[in-house]
């Protein structure tokens, strides 16, 4: 036996330190070890939240009473509603898709490659635009602009007398003008991570070959940047079509009925379960190719690698051009954030919403939401409890998956990781719907209860989840791992003691990011909650039904003042310089409200 | 003791259109308290290899035994943590969110020592080091060095009997990757700890090894000492991968016994030691590295002109060009000068020839 003292360590050849060796452990002791175990829950989590609801929405959609039918679909196809709703939808989405390229690029374009001042304005508009909730804007815009009691619409009919410059939201245009101020950020945030991304010494080459900077613009820097442009366009029009929120709010008023709101009103009673079901999957089917499309595009990337450091893009001297262009941004940061919150803040202040609304105002619609309407403190509880549980599962979930599928060669690994995906081209509605069909047909009561809207939220923002792990997976060198492994540690110790430490920047990120909508959720949750699982943006939303102008102001401001609390709090639990804006990698992946 | 057996064994990867092979019927026998080099240019199965023989990797056919313990065969795998081996990874793998304490600490807590026992274990390996002081530090505050240094602390404190090393210094400078390659040695030889080493580096594996295993296209080409695969290379590639070689088409005169009289083209005729399976008429290569080929002002047997000079310091580099149009490379002391142009006399030591049969595409079938 040789040896070596060195110190008090002896290093020589006796046997290793309390390690006791074992001969290879059986399959069968393998299969129940705590990996085989933690693993297999997630995969039967991910079954149970996405895959047979899914299976079950099918199944609805060509099975009635007499079995097999396809008189659902012959129904959603020929029948005017349904047809006229799948129109509107379309058009919705063409028009959202096209004003958010002519919002969001030219943002995008001053943000990363201009010298115009004011650069935290417009990171801070798009920011707010991405967080704040569509149906939020959608009252306030309605405040303003409603046909007879709109306040601008009342002012310049009453008070200048001239009634034809009004603007009546509850229109197609005014749908538009509501959706766009929350879907413009997907191509502005796409658009100005590619752009940074493009490094000078591209452009440099080309104007040293003798191309001016136009031609340089035109040939090197659009083509390049091109594909994280149209899939931003893309998830924009996605987005658009599944809020169910302001389509409610503005295009029911306006007579134009949507998908969503068109598969709302089937569960009127009686609930026609299996023609919602059809519809579902027919806009399933238009999310899902436009996401398609979308990752066709971003796939075509491979030049430009969004949110890539390093790169050095080249700042363009405007010259006077660059005031019109702040401007153009002031004026967006008006329209999206400050006239919108300036108007809630307004009305929830003001006695009576009207042109005289300065006189009396009072703190009295607060008390009301806060205190006498008892619907309040239960949905502020429901969900910030549901947000903090349906995050927290969502990312650890998340993290299962993203391992299996980043570090394991288990057979069947790229379905798991497409079956956490599906969800991203499900518009909130449909997941309600296939939930409703899945555990309609369980023996266990769910309708009705929390529990049932935790399961849609977990199943509608998994994908936020797993691409959060994935992202901070990709970047954890495996051998931190492996050589946790050979000092002898086991799977589950390495799991916590490496791989979940050096992860938690990342899944911090994702858990924000999920936490953020579930606070906000109104598409699915508008057909799942009950009276005692009631939760805060259906609150607002019923309330506004209801027709109390003031108070519903008054909520929307508490509801705003929760979430920027949260992230604040969220922020300092997790130590600063995490998730300072809406991650782009993970935006890049898209999303449906 | 902790000797490694490896039996015919093969890892491919990928699926079922394109696979590649990364270790092909390796048989391989490491015994007790070397210091072992896996040798061979990227891509020639040497990492699959090691991290088959850390468990990282289940094989596809053969088996892996330390001692007479059988720890991988194409059913089962004793997982990497069961097998009391160290392991030093390429990119050091210190984990950053620890402190150089915690991460050398790391295995120790796993063996559920007493606080004190890890302290001074810590402390010890720390200065078996040379990092001393740096306990607290976090891994971004060290240089690569440092972070090597942390690294192989952390292997070598549970006290392994095998210590993998996957090319630990290519991520140095290189004066620190001369410094360290001593360190390495002195350890091995310290510890008497089985260390098993890859690299790429033909020089590191002389320097270090007892044995080096030469690897190519997922195959052992020869296993022997440093000496050995340096002067008496089993094949071409052998002799290609290390270090300079000429290689001088020739043909088999005659055989006696073991010794070959071989005539180059250009006339050249030497006699050089011949492997069993040759025979009288066989085309063949004769391999002689530069530094054993010497020039002399006065003419010889064999004569050339300098074409190329090239002044590296400690050694003069010609390339000359025989009667048969071959250029040959040829190294000599600095002060021994020739200038370019000038006719050479050149004397080949026969006895440090290898023969190798000829090959058309000799380096890439020889795999």
């Amino acid at each position: 036996m040789t040896g070596a003292t060195v110190g008090s360590i002896t290093l020589g050849r006796q046997a290793p330190l309390g390690l006791t060796k074992q001969r290879p452990p059986s399959r069968f002791t393998r299969l129940f070890s705590l990996e085989y175990l933690i693993m297999g829950g997630a995969i039967v989590a991910l079954f149970v939240l996405v895959v047979l609801p899914l299976c079950f929405l099918l199944i609805g959609s060509i099975w009635g009473e007499n079995g097999f039918t396809l008189e659902y679909f012959a129904e959603a196809f020929s029948g005017r509603l349904y047809v006229q709703a799948l129109l509107n939808s379309l058009i919705l989405g063409a028009w959202t898709g096209l004003f958010s390229l002519l919002l969001g690029l030219p943002l995008a374009w001053a943000v990363a490659r201009t010298n115009i001042p004011g650069k935290p304005l417009i990171t801070l508009t798009a920011n707010l635009s991405y967080l704040s909730p569509p149906f939020l804007t959608a009252i306030a815009f309605v405040n303003l602009f409603g046909p007879n009691a709109g306040l601008i619409n009342a002012f310049s009919r009453d008070v200048l007398g001239l009634p034809w410059l009004g603007f009546n939201i509850f229109s197609m245009s005014g749908l538009v003008l509501v959706t766009v101020l929350h879907t413009f950020p997907y191509v502005y945030l796409l658009a100005s991570s590619a752009l940074q991304s493009v490094d000078a010494s591209y452009e440099e080459a080309a104007q040293i070959l003798g191309a001016s900077k136009w031609r340089t613009a035109l040939v090197i820097t659009t083509p390049l940047v091109m594909p994280a442009i149209l899939s931003g366009v893309l998830l924009a029009f996605v987005n658009a079509i599944a809020l169910f929120g302001s389509q409610a709010i503005i295009g029911l008023p306006g007579r134009i009925v949507t998908l969503p709101t068109r598969i709302y009103s089937l569960f009127d009673y009686p609930p026609q379960y299996g023609l919602a079901s059809a519809l579902s999957l027919l806009f399933v089917f238009i999310t899902i190719a436009a996401l398609y499309l979308q990752r066709a595009y971003l796939a075509k990337r491979s030049f430009v690698t969004l949110g890539g450091k390093g790169a050095r893009p080249q700042l363009m001297d405007l010259g006077w051009v660059k005031w019109p262009l702040f401007g153009f941004c002031v004026l967006v940061f008006f329209i999206a954030i400050a006239l919108p919150y300036m108007t809630l803040i307004a009305v929830s202040l003001s006695k009576s919403w009207g042109l005289a609304f300065w006189q009396g105002l009072t703190l009295e619609h607060y008390r009301f939401v806060l205190f006498d309407y008892d619907v309040t403190q239960r949905a502020i509880r429901n969900s910030l409890g549901l947000a903090t549980i349906a995050a927290t599962v969502a990312v650890f979930l998340g993290a299962i998956i993203g391992w299996i599928d980043i570090r394991t060669h288990l057979p069947g690994r790229k379905f798991l990781d497409y079956a956490a995906l599906v969800p991203l081209g499900l518009p909130g509605i449909v997941m309600a719907v296939a939930l409703i069909q899945f555990w309609l047909s369980m023996p266990i009561a769910l309708y009705g209860t929390l529990a049932i809207l935790l399961l849609a939220y977990v199943g509608r923002y998994i994908p936020l989840g797993v691409r959060a792990a994935n992202t901070s997976l990709r970047q954890i060198d495996p051998t931190l791992e492996e050589s946790a492994r050979i000092l002898g540690a086991s799977w589950g110790h390495t799991l916590k003691e490496i791989t979940l430490p050096l992860m938690r920047p990342g899944l911090f990120a994702g858990w924000l990011l999920v936490f953020v909508p579930v606070i906000q959720e109104l598409s699915a949750s508008i057909l799942l909650f009950s009276s005692s699982s009631m939760t805060l943006a259906v609150a607002i939303y019923n309330l506004y039904e209801t027709g109390y102008t003031e108070p519903v102001a008054a909520l929307a401001m508490i509801n705003m003042a929760i979430i920027v609390v949260a992230i604040a709090l969220a922020r300092k639990i997790a130590g600063g310089g995490i998730g300072k804006e809406p991650d782009k990698n993970l935006t890049a992946q898209g999303g449906t409200a | 003791m902790a000797g490694i057996t490896i039996s015919s064994l093969s890892k491919s990867y990928g699926g079922r259109h394109l696979r590649l092979t990364a270790v092909q019927d390796l048989n391989l026998s490491i015994q007790d308290n070397q210091f072992i080099t896996l040798l061979g240019p990227s891509g020639c199965g040497k990492t699959t290899t090691l991290r088959l023989i850390a468990g990282y990797v289940t094989p596809d056919t053969g088996s892996i035994h330390v001692g007479d313990r059988l720890v991988s065969s194409p059913s089962g795998v004793v997982s990497p943590e069961r097998r009391g081996m160290g392991m030093v990874f390429q990119n050091y793998a210190v984990w950053p969110h620890k402190t150089v304490y915690e991460n050398i600490a790391f295995g120790l807590k796993l063996r559920k020592l007493s606080s004190t026992q890890v302290r001074d274990k810590v402390e010890a390996a720390l200065a078996l080091v040379n990092l001393k002081g740096l306990a607290e530090r976090f891994p971004n505050e060290l240089s690569g060095g440092q972070q090597q240094r942390v690294a192989l602390a952390r292997s070598l404190v549970v006290e392994p009997d095998i210590l993998l090393l996957d090319e630990p210094l290519s991520n140095l400078d290189a004066k620190l990757r001369e410094k360290m390659r001593g360190e390495l040695k002195q350890l091995q030889r310290r510890t008497g700890i089985t260390f098993i080493y890859v690299t790429h580096d033909q020089a590191e594996a002389l320097a270090l090894s007892d044995q080096i295993a030469v690897m190519h296209a997922g195959r052992l080409q020869q296993f022997g000492s440093p000496f050995d695969v340096y002067t008496t290379p089993a094949n071409r590639v052998v002799a290609d991968f290390m270090g300079l070689v000429n290689l001088v088409p020739g043909r088999i005169r005659a055989i006696s016994g073991n010794t070959a009289q071989v005539e180059a083209d250009g006339g050249l005729v030497l006699l050089a030691s011949c492997p069993a399976e040759m025979a009288v008429g066989m085309e063949i290569d004769i391999a002689i590295r530069p530094e054993n080929i010497r020039l002399s002002a006065t003419p010889e047997a064999l004569a050339g002109v300098v074409s190329e000079r090239t002044f590296l310091g400690n050694l003069c580099e010609y390339v000359v060009v025989a009667p048969g149009g071959q250029a040959l490379r040829v190294q000599t002391h600095p002060l021994q000068q020739f200038s370019v142009g000038q006719s050479v006399g050149i004397i080949i030591d026969p006895s440090q020839c290898s023969l190798f049969a000829r090959e058309p595409d000799a380096v890439a079938s020889a795999a």
